[in-house]
């Protein structure tokens, strides 16, 4: 069945005519953070503190910055993993306003130019100050372009980090405290096509239902979602490419949740999410959205980060759209391609943008509507069982 | 020690015993040949110039001319490395070399980056035998990365070639001619 999920159309066109133009003359002519613009620019969260996080500002080393920020997860509100794709060094000069991002310079930071990767995977506070740097880690993105999305399933009583690597086409995964690489799903460096169970090609994108069983989205260079049972093994993928039912372009978000457990996949290039059951049947699309990233809340919404209209848009597992907010830009607050987006459990939001090189922090205005508060779904205990 | 004459019965099943173990000798060695034969077929020389005969895939070639088929390339090949010279690493011809012991080679050189600027840049080879099929791959931190299937038939070299970068991914069937 097809739903209408937004009325894209004209925003689409304005949307796109707003990207066409340089962020920093786009942002003269925008209205302060919190009003004007296509719609509500931060819903009902604050302006988000420039500065966050404290450990980034104002640089990791002299004359170099953060570059494109690809994922973030919060296990708690003092404990939250940044997934850096390295640092890129600062033009001689910078203008007094600039704001510590690199997206000020109108640069997509994802792929140019050739970040250093250093810091690739920190964790810091609530505050944003240094917990842990990571950086024995940092020599398996050397011949990437950094960690895509970081992630903690919630259903892990020994709370795995598991990061996505898409250019070295493999899945790390951690140990909680980042001393060992416990696993790696795929094979470092080597790309398979669309029937290659062993190997990924490019994978984007992780998710888990409460028995361990995981999918991932494989992503940029396959079209598929493959099934592993907990341990790992592979079990079965679908997809092949094309506009249909079950095909994809660009698998690059995905989503486990509701009852009996869907699995929502972001067909980024095809504009829509897909829906199927957990072996891979396909049950519904909603069509006119296109996200980078996908993540199923705490009260089974699915909040989805549209890469065309720069919005976060809360579904219901229907389809139906309940709520969205979000605007394009580099000042506070707007984003320009959020990557990764994770709620801690004070309601604090927390979203990495690949494109503006940062990673801001929302927190909930006195007063807001909680029905639009992204909700991060509770983690299972340390040493607790699975459920 | 009691010692008894061997009787035709026991000569016969000694006989037999020797027969048998001289057959299985004789087919180990015959085994031993054949996968030596095999592996020898399994490991084809492509060493030689060749002309590209394909057409250009329509999705070719991918950023910055990253897999470009190129119109000839040159192979040499030796018990432990394979050579290639041609043009389809980026916008200049170069030659890159593999280990055939699947280890990496590491060097630096020219790339054009996503940008499409050149830069410096570490590259990186491996190369594993699947059978008869070879397998290459290329990858350097401009953050390109290629996946050649090279396989034999008579004068004609058969490459299948994935690419990977920031952008979208390529796929193609590639064949080349002797000159």
């Amino acid at each position: 069945m097809r739903r209408t999920v937004l009325s894209l159309p004209a925003s689409v066109v304005v949307l796109v005519g707003l990207l066409a133009v340089p962020a920093s003359l786009q942002e003269r002519a925008a209205a302060p953070p919190g009003k004007g613009g296509v719609g509500d620019i931060v819903g009902p969260y604050e302006v988000p503190d420039p500065k966050w996080p404290a450990w980034a500002h104002p640089y990791p080393k002299p004359g170099y910055i953060w570059g494109s920020q690809g994922g973030v997860f919060a296990e708690s509100p003092n404990r939250i993993y940044l997934a850096n794709r390295g640092e890129l060094k600062l033009p001689d000069t910078v203008p007094p306003n600039f704001p510590g991002n690199w997206g000020f310079f109108n640069q997509q930071a994802a792929t140019v130019p050739i970040a250093n990767m250093v810091n690739c995977i920190v964790v810091v506070d609530g505050e944003g100050r240094l917990i842990e740097a990571w950086n024995q880690w940092d020599h398996l993105f050397e011949w990437g372009r950094g960690p895509h999305q970081i992630y903690i399933s919630p259903y892990d009583p020994e709370r795995h980090v598991w990061v996505v690597d898409d250019m070295r086409h493999v899945i790390f995964k951690f140990s909680h405290d980042g001393k060992r690489l416990v696993q790696t799903i795929g094979i470092l460096d080597e790309f398979g096509d669309n029937d290659d169970l062993t190997r990924l090609r490019r994978p984007t994108m992780i998710d888990w239902l409460p028995d361990g069983t995981f999918f991932v989205a494989d992503g940029y260079g396959n079209t598929r979602v493959v099934k592993y049972d907990r341990d790992g093994k592979p079990l079965m993928k679908w997809g092949t490419r094309g506009t249909g039912p079950g095909q994809f372009n660009t698998p690059h978000g995905i989503a486990v949740g509701g009852s009996p457990a869907r699995v929502f996949v972001s067909d980024r290039g095809n504009r829509r999410i897909q829906v199927f059951d957990v072996n891979g049947r396909f049950l519904d699309e909603w069509p006119g959205i296109a996200p980078h990233s996908m993540m199923m809340s705490a009260d089974e919404h699915v909040w989805a980060v549209d890469s065309i209209s720069d919005r976060i848009v809360k579904f219901d597992l229907s389809g139906h759209v309940e709520f969205s907010f979000g605007q394009f830009g580099t000042r506070p607050g707007y984003t320009w391609a959020m990557h990764q987006i994770s709620a801690d459990q004070d309601g604090n939001l927390f979203i990495s943008e690949v494109f503006g090189g940062r990673t801001q922090k929302y927190r909930p205005k006195p007063g807001a509507n909680p029905t639009h508060l992204v909700r991060g779904r509770s983690l299972t205990p340390m040493g607790g069982s699975t459920r | 020690m009691n010692a008894t004459a061997p009787t035709s019965r026991h000569l016969a099943s000694a006989e037999l015993a020797t027969g048998r173990w001289r057959v299985g000798m004789l087919a180990l060695a015959l085994a031993a040949v054949s996968a030596g034969a095999a592996s020898a077929q399994a490991r084809p020389d492509f060493a030689g110039t060749w002309t590209h005969a394909s057409s250009v895939p329509a999705n070719y070639p991918g950023s910055n001319g990253w897999g470009i088929p190129s119109p000839t390339i040159v192979i040499t090949q030796s018990a432990g490395e394979l050579a290639i010279e041609s043009g389809q690493f980026g916008k200049q011809p170069m030659k890159v070399v593999f280990k055939l012991d699947g280890t990496d080679t590491i060097w630096e050189a020219p790339s054009a980056s996503q940008s499409g600027n050149a830069a410096i840049v570490k590259w990186r080879t491996k190369a594993s035998w699947d059978g008869s099929r070879l397998v290459l791959y290329t990858w350097n931190t401009a953050l390109n990365q290629m996946r050649d299937i090279m396989s034999l038939s008579g004068n004609t070299l058969t490459i299948v070639r994935a690419t990977e970068q920031p952008g979208p991914s390529t796929n193609a069937t590639l064949t080349y001619n002797r000159r």
